[in-house]
Parts: C-alpha cells; sequence; structure tokens
C-alpha cells in the first residue's frame, strides 16, 4: 500500500466518523447551517481525495451525496430521516469500500452496480422520485435504475433483445461459447450527452469491450441538418454482444457505470432468433436438449441415482435423521436450479411423512413419480430460467443494505494520537534514561563509601538490564515520532514545476531515499530552508535550455533531492547539474559588500569561500527577481539548519552544477555530550562537535601573533582556554606530566582546540533550552539534569569563534 | 493530419480524434455530395462518426481495420445503401 493510500484511508475514515455524527447531530438540530456545512465540507473533501485513486464506485457515491447535501446546504431540500438513513447507507458503504482497500489494496468494480444505485437513489432525493432518471445519468442514460452489472431480474426484457440484428455466424459461434460454459452478455451503453467533454471515447470503449463479440452504432433521434447539429453532443450509442464473465464487463465500464445496462443473454434465444420467430418453447427445447442440457440431465439424473440409493439403504445409523433430511435438501435444491420451484412443497411434504413414519418411502414415491415425468418436465425452458435467476435475490425491491453493525468494524490499524501525548511520552522516557544513570553513581558509592561491594554487583547488573530496556523504550517512542522524508519531498514536484515553467527552464526533478526516516520535529523544520535551496537552484543553478545546449548538455536540468541515513543523523543532498558558482567572483562580491577584508580574501581557500553563500547579504545573482537573490535565503537556510543541530555544506564546479548538503541529526531529543571539567566546574559539550581528546605538552604551545596555537599532525590548531572564554580567572591545570588537556572540537569546517582541566564521560542528557534570565547566555546551548541531580551547562562551541 | 479533403472526397487516416468533428462537419456542409475514404482508418471518434452519420456521407472504401470495418458496417453503410435505393426507385419508376 502507498503512503497517499494510507494516508487517504485514515482520514477517510475519520471523515466517515464525522459525517456519522453529523448525521446524528442533525436529527437533533435538523436546521443547524454550521452541521450542514460542516458535513458537506466532509463529503467534498472526501470525495476529491478518492479522486486520486482508482475508486470511481466511491467516488460516483460520494459525489451524489455532495450534490445532496449542498441542495440541502441552500434551502432547496430539507433534512429529513430518510436522507439521513440514505446517506448513512452512502457512508456505510464508503466505509467498506475502505476496508476493501484497505485489504486488498484496491476497490473491485463488481461494487459498479451497488454504487449506481446508492447514487441513484441520493439524487432521487435531491430532484425529488419524478425527475430522477434524468438527474441520474446525465441525459438520456438508461433509466430503469439499474445500470450496472447483470443486476436482479435484469434477464426479464430479454424478448426485447434485437439478437436478430445479430448476424447468423456470430451467434452460432455466441452459442458455441455458452455450451462452452462462457456466459454471453447484451450491453445497451447509452453515453451521457455531454460526454465528449469530459474527454470520454465511448465508440472507444465500446470496441475495447472484453469478449466482445458483435457490436453496432446505434442513433438515438434522426439527425437534424447539418447546420444545427452539435458534432459535440453524443447522439450515439452502443450495443454489444460479448462473451465472458460479468465482472470483467463491470470492470470495463467502472468509470461509466451509470450509463451501461448489462443483460444476460440466453443461448436459447439466440437461436430462438434465428428461427425469426417470438421464441416459443418448444423451438427452444427442441434445439436445446440435444446439447448442454443434456449434459445437465445427465448430472441431474446421477444425482438422484444417488439420492434414491441413499433412501434405500437399510443400516439405520443414528445419524439416519439427518441424512434423510440432507437427501431431501438435495432434490429441492436440484429442482430449483433446473428451475423446477414448484416441487419444493412436495419434497418436503415427503419428507415430513418419512420422517414421521420413519421409513424412506414417501420420498422414495416421490423419486419415482419425479422420474416418470423426466426427462421432458425437468428441462429447464428459457422462461423458467430467467425466472428462477430473477428469483434468486430475495428481495430486489430492496437492494442490499450496507449498514454495518458496530462491531463488525474492524479495529482501525492506525491510531491517531494528539502529538503532545507523544511529546509527554518523550519527555518522561528523557528523565527515565537520565535517572537510570544515577544507578552507577549509586553502586560507586555502596562500594566505596559503604563498602559492600556485593550490593554494588548486583546494582550493576540490574542498571545493565534497566539501561537495555530504557534504550528499547526510548527506541520504539521514537519510531512513533519517525516520518518518511517524503513528506517533506512531496511538495517539491508542484514547486519545481511551477517554479520552471515560470523561469522558462526545462527541469527534470528527481527524488532519492524518500522513504528515508528522521523526526517529525527535524523533518517538518526542514522544509523552509530545502525550499530555499531548491528556488536557488532553480533559479541561479540551472540554466536555461538554450544556455545548456549550447555548453554541450542535455536541455532539461536535473535537480535531485537525495535523503540518505548516515549512522545517526541524516543527510539530505540538493544537487543540480547548472552552471555552479565561480568562486572568483563570489569572493570578489563579499570583499566588496565588506563581509571579509583584503587579508581574509588573500588567505580563503575555495572551499571556505565558496560557502560564503551562507553569509547574510551575499548573492551570486546578478538580478533579483521576485524567486531569490535577494541573498537572504542561504543565510536563514544556515541558521535553521544550525537550529537543528545540523551542518550545511555546499561544493560546487563551474559548469558542472551544485550540491548542497545538510546533516541533522535524526532526532533532537536525546543529546549526546561529553563532560568536561575546567577549575572544578563541569561542562558538557555536544558529542557531535568533539573531534578528538588530546594531550598536548605544555611546551608544544606557540603563540602566533596574540593567539595560542599548537602542532597537532602537521597541522596548526589554534587553541583557546575554556576558562578564558568562560571569565574564569584560572590557569589551565596539567596533569603530572606537564600535559594540558585539549579537547579537539569542530565548529562549522575549522577544528579549534579547547583547553581545559579534565575529561570525563560522555552521557545522553535530555537538553533544556535556557530560560528566563538565562536565556540571554550565548555561550551555552542548554542545560541538563544529571543522573546524580547536579545540572550540567551545556556548552555552544559555535559561539567560542 | 488524420484527415485530407480532396475535391470530392475526405479521406480518413489512423485515429481520427475529436478535434477533426468540427472541420469536417463544416466541410461537409459546403460539399454534401463528399464520399469518404476510410482505408488507412484504424479508429474514429463517436463526435466525427455522428457526423459523417448526418451527413449521410457515403463510404468509398471501407478502413482495413477489420473490427472497425465490422462496427462501421452496420450502421453507414445503411446510410450509402438507402441513398442507392431511393436512386434506384427514381431511375426505375418511369411515372
Amino acid at each position: 500500500m502507498t503512503p497517499l493510500l494510507e494516508q487517504f484511508l485514515s482520514e477517510a475514515r475519520d471523515a466517515l466518523q464525522g459525517i456519522g455524527e453529523r448525521l446524528i447531530q442533525l436529527e437533533e438540530t435538523p436546521d443547524d447551517p454550521a452541521v450542514i456545512n460542516e458535513l458537506f465540507r466532509l463529503v467534498h473533501t472526501l470525495k476529491g481525495n478518492s479522486g486520486l485513486f482508482d475508486f470511481p464506485e466511491m467516488t460516483r457515491v460520494l459525489h451524489a451525496g455532495e450534490d445532496l447535501l449542498d441542495a440541502v446546504r441552500e434551502g432547496r431540500l430539507s433534512y429529513s430521516h430518510a436522507l439521513a438513513d440514505q446517506l448513512l447507507d452512502a457512508a456505510d458503504f464508503v466505509g467498506i469500500l475502505c476496508d476493501e482497500a484497505e485489504l486488498e489494496g484496491g476497490v473491485k468494480a463488481s461494487h459498479g452496480a451497488d454504487a449506481v444505485r446508492l447514487a441513484e437513489a441520493l439524487r432521487a432525493l435531491v430532484s425529488g422520485p419524478a425527475a430522477s432518471p434524468e438527474a441520474a445519468g446525465g441525459a438520456g442514460a438508461p433509466s430503469d435504475g439499474r445500470g450496472g452489472s447483470s443486476a436482479p431480474g435484469a434477464a426479464a426484457g430479454q424478448t426485447e433483445l434485437p439478437l436478430a440484428a445479430v448476424p447468423h455466424a456470430i451467434r452460432l459461434d455466441a452459442w458455441q461459447r455458452a455450451r462452452d460454459g462462457e456466459a454471453l452478455h447484451w450491453l445497451s451503453y447509452v453515453p451521457a450527452a455531454d460526454c465528449f467533454f469530459q474527454g470520454d471515447d465511448p465508440f472507444f470503449t465500446a470496441r475495447q469491450v472484453p469478449g466482445v463479440l458483435w457490436g453496432r452504432v446505434v442513433v438515438r433521434e434522426p439527425w437534424p441538418g447539418l447546420s444545427e447539429l452539435d458534432a459535440y453532443r453524443c447522439a450515439l450509442s452502443f450495443e454489444v454482444l460479448a462473451a465472458g464473465p460479468v465482472e470483467e464487463l463491470d470492470s470495463h465500464f467502472r468509470y461509466v457505470a451509470d450509463q451501461v445496462r448489462v443483460r444476460a443473454v440466453d443461448p436459447g434465444w439466440l437461436v430462438a432468433s434465428q428461427e425469426g420467430a417470438p421464441p416459443g418453447a418448444t423451438v427452444t427445447r427442441a434445439v436445446a436438449s440435444p446439447g448442454l442440457l443434456a449434459e445437465e440431465r445427465v448430472a441431474l439424473e446421477s444425482i438422484f441415482a444417488a439420492q434414491r440409493r441413499i433412501l434405500e439403504l437399510d443400516d439405520h445409523p443414528p445419524w439416519e435423521r439427518g441424512r434423510i433430511e440432507a437427501v431431501a435438501g438435495v432434490l429441492i435444491h436440484c429442482c430449483e436450479a433446473t428451475g423446477d420451484s414448484t416441487s419444493r412443497g412436495a419434497i418436503e411434504a415427503a419428507l415430513e411423512q418419512t420422517l414421521a413414519l420413519g421409513n424412506c418411502a414417501p420420498l422414495l414415491a416421490w423419486l419415482d413419480r419425479r422420474t416418470v415425468v423426466a426427462p421432458e418436465a425437468a428441462l429447464p425452458t428459457p422462461a423458467a430460467k430467467v425466472a428462477s435467476a430473477a428469483a434468486r435475490p430475495a428481495k430486489p425491491e430492496e437492494g442490499p443494505r450496507f449498514g454495518r453493525r458496530t462491531e463488525d468494524q474492524a479495529g482501525a490499524s492506525h491510531l491517531k494520537v494528539d502529538k503532545v501525548k507523544v511529546d509527554r511520552l518523550m519527555n518522561l522516557i528523557g528523565e527515565m534514561i537520565v535517572s537510570k544513570n544515577a544507578l552507577p553513581y549509586l553502586a560507586q558509592r555502596a562500594e566505596v563509601q559503604y563498602g559492600v561491594r556485593d550490593l554494588a554487583r548486583e546494582l550493576t547488573a540490574q542498571y545493565a538490564v534497566i539501561n537495555r530496556i530504557a534504550e528499547e523504550m526510548q527506541d520504539a517512542i521514537m519510531q512513533v515520532r519517525m516520518m518518511p522524508v517524503s513528506m517533506v519531498f512531496q511538495r517539491f514536484h508542484r514547486l519545481v514545476r511551477d517554479l520552471s515553467h515560470k523561469l522558462g527552464k526545462e527541469v527534470q526533478l528527481v527524488l532519492e531515499g524518500e522513504e528515508t526516516e528522521a523526526d517529525k520535529n527535524i523533518i517538518e523544520s526542514l522544509a523552509d530552508p530545502l525550499i530555499h535551496i531548491v528556488r536557488n537552484s532553480l533559479d541561479h543553478g540551472l540554466e536555461s535550455s538554450e544556455v545548456r545546449l549550447a555548453c554541450g548538455k542535455p536541455a532539461a536540468g536535473v535537480l535531485t533531492l537525495r535523503a540518505t541515513h548516515e549512522a545517526d543523523r541524516v543527510r539530505i543532498d540538493v544537487l543540480d547539474d547548472g552552471r555552479g558558482i565561480d568562486v572568483g567572483t563570489l569572493k570578489r562580491k563579499a570583499r566588496d559588500k565588506g563581509l571579509i577584508d583584503q587579508a581574509t580574501f588573500d588567505r580563503m581557500t575555495d572551499r571556505e569561500a565558496l560557502n560564503l553563500v551562507f553569509e547574510a547579504g551575499l548573492s551570486t545573482a546578478a538580478v533579483v527577481s521576485d524567486v531569490s537573490g535577494r541573498g537572504v535565503g542561504m543565510d536563514v537556510v544556515r541558521t535553521a539548519v544550525e537550529h537543528l543541530n545540523g551542518t550545511v555544506f555546499l561544493e560546487s564546479e563551474v559548469g558542472r552544477g551544485t550540491r548542497i548538503s545538510i546533516t541533522v541529526p535524526l532526532s533532537m531529543a536525546v543529546t549526546q555530550v561529553m563532560i568536561v571539567e575546567s577549575d572544578g566546574q563541569l561542562f558538557g559539550v555536544p558529542i557531535d562537535h568533539v573531534v578528538e581528546t588530546v594531550r598536548v605538552p605544555r611546551a608544544a604551545l606557540r603563540m602566533i601573533k596574540h593567539s595560542q596555537t599548537t602542532a597537532l599532525r602537521g597541522r596548526i590548531v589554534p587553541l583557546r582556554a575554556l576558562n578564558d572564554w568562560l571569565n574564569i580567572p584560572a590557569e589551565p591545570r596539567v596533569n603530572e606530566d606537564d600535559e594540558l588537556a585539549v579537547l579537539m572540537v569542530r565548529v562549522g569546517r575549522e577544528v579549534l582546540g579547547l583547553v581545559l582541566d579534565e575529561f570525563r564521560e560522555t552521557v545522553d542528557v535530555i537538553q533544556k533550552p535556557l530560560s528566563g534570565v538565562l536565556a540571554g547566555l550565548s555561550a551555552y546551548s542548554g542545560s541538563a539534569l544529571l543522573g546524580d541531580g547536579s545540572v550540567l551547562m551545556v556548552l555552544d562551541p559555535k559561539e567560542i569563534v | 493530419m488524420p484527415i485530407e479533403f480532396t475535391e470530392d472526397r475526405v479521406e480518413c487516416r489512423d485515429l481520427v480524434g475529436v478535434a477533426e468533428a468540427e472541420e469536417l462537419l463544416e466541410w461537409l456542409q459546403c460539399w454534401p455530395a463528399a464520399q469518404v475514404d476510410l482505408l488507412g482508418c484504424t479508429h474514429l471518434h463517436p463526435a466525427t462518426l455522428q457526423v459523417l452519420l448526418a451527413a449521410g456521407t457515403r463510404v468509398a472504401a471501407w478502413p482495413e481495420d477489420a473490427s472497425l470495418r465490422a462496427w462501421l458496417e452496420t450502421i453507414l453503410k445503411g446510410a450509402a445503401k438507402r441513398e442507392e435505393d431511393d436512386r434506384d426507385g427514381e431511375e426505375h419508376s418511369p411515372r
């Protein structure tokens, strides 16, 4: 099942429930316009959505419902119980289709007849019973209230079938097919007069009928003069003789089910038509008995013979009564199946006698009598067959009901939960993770302070168990919040289409890794930055077709959005194969605008320079358009991504294209931080920023101008003392080997050494933003609670630079 | 172009769509006696077909496509034939 269908089904269920509730509400306040409006809106939305899928049956019924509610809304019709019943019935029908779509991924065309019937019933309410046929099928549709399949009683009007028009050879072929067990159907397809405007080609539809044996075009009315002729008003209908199962016909005509009438054709009628006389029983029987019916008769006789043998058994087992009842049942069904509905009474009477007397004589006597009459009387006449076909559904005039009992409804497989509840769970599991971190402290105290080693060991063992469960729990809750990036990617089809149209460029959008999942908040927050990037790529990155062709590239530019998992992060790449960014121009622009000074200008590598596009106030576009180019986009992107603890990086090659990569954490809920110590205080550093921990001998420190640096693996790394940064009046401590503890942190693309006193362990924490008076402190990204109850301030390394 | 007009004949080829109906109608109004050549035609949109029917256009060549021919013969031939019958009737009645 596609995510779209899944979403539709979930929404459809909600809407159906809403429809049910509003209808009940209307019972109490029938004139409340708000409720009626809401009801209309629900049906309208559901109808629109259903059109996205191949569910014409659902759309048809909802469309009729919408029209009905529109009439109520406009006061052309007042609310009534009958109306509510009909609408509830329709809602149940839609519910059934939804269930089917969920189980089987689609809706079977066999619902077509029901859909047509329901739609017509709804429309009948709009226009009153007299006018209903006109409204039912557009102009000129069959108005017998039964469009779709071989509905009950459909064969009754067979005498009117113009079978004589069918050429002899085709009738013979059809008859042969019927003998081989294929079903024959006669279709009258009367397309709506305005069907051409809906893009229908009814002639083509008629020609493509599965199993078509013969067909003809019928002119509905005499032609007007050519000058008055409206070529686009369909005045033709089609008649088709087809062999094959009715399901195939239903499915073929499912979009125009209300314009088609399918009737079963009895093979006998084909032959009768051949005689050119109204088909009488004698003709049919004479022709039909040597064929199919002979085989049937043999089968029938063998069934009757078997029943006789059973009745003649004299073993009298304890289940004899059940056996006799079964025999009677078989006899009744055989008779009814062959069109003999009068024997039922006789058989039932014989059965009663048999059971009363305790011997099988009465039933055997019935069998004897029947044998005398057979075979002629047992032969069904076409009329009898037709009658039995018509009689099978119990009460055809009522039609099937779609009322579903409450207990029938399968429990929804999806739960809609308030986001707040999930957030609460998330917070709770966060606290749980933090509190479980208290156990190791406790174990340590038990051992060190109280000297109970065994207890400490047990505590540690228990901690391992709780740790595992807590982590699984956290994982499970995270899964709840996970959403595929397709939620964001989907909107780009439209955006790219519209924008490229506006810009007069040809663009092919490629989406990859749409199923990649990340936390809902992350995905949602990515939407805006991605839109900025895509707009930029379309406007500045990709060239127009002429320019591209001149450069020897294909006319259509390719814009790729790719999402991948990278460990516990999601990476989203936006690639275009456009003109790329000219680093020289960019650097000059940045210098001219005063974003960098001349020294930086000279020193900057191309890689660094490229990422100047993320600086505020810099645009590479020569002109400002209404799409982009004001130089505000990219710094917004960087701010948004950094807000998500993500990074954004740009690579570009002139003439080849640009790639912008965003990496964001899968989830923002739990952060891993490394605890460091300086002047007796503990600080956290987000592990994402930590490159490595090194011990640098004090002798290896160099002063370059006013900054401390050191050489690490042949590279000069600037150093900064944490105490300095935080204004703590203390010197960094050294260990016994006269070495300083230096934490290498990455800030953007730069690496910087943070000099501190001591490294500690890494922990999972729930980071809370600083609030109140502390909110102004820029050095910290937040605070977290440690297992032992102390507060850990988490540093924001971005602020160091 | 799926339809082509010559002096007294319109030739339909391949798939004759809905757009051609209007043009055909206008043309047939000017040349009511024209005939239609359907030899290379594989499908006629019903809008076009009903123009031919309403105009009573005679078929000069039937489609090679057997299925289309079978469909059209039941209705187009009738129109052409009736015309022939009418003419025959005139010729054979000296009154």
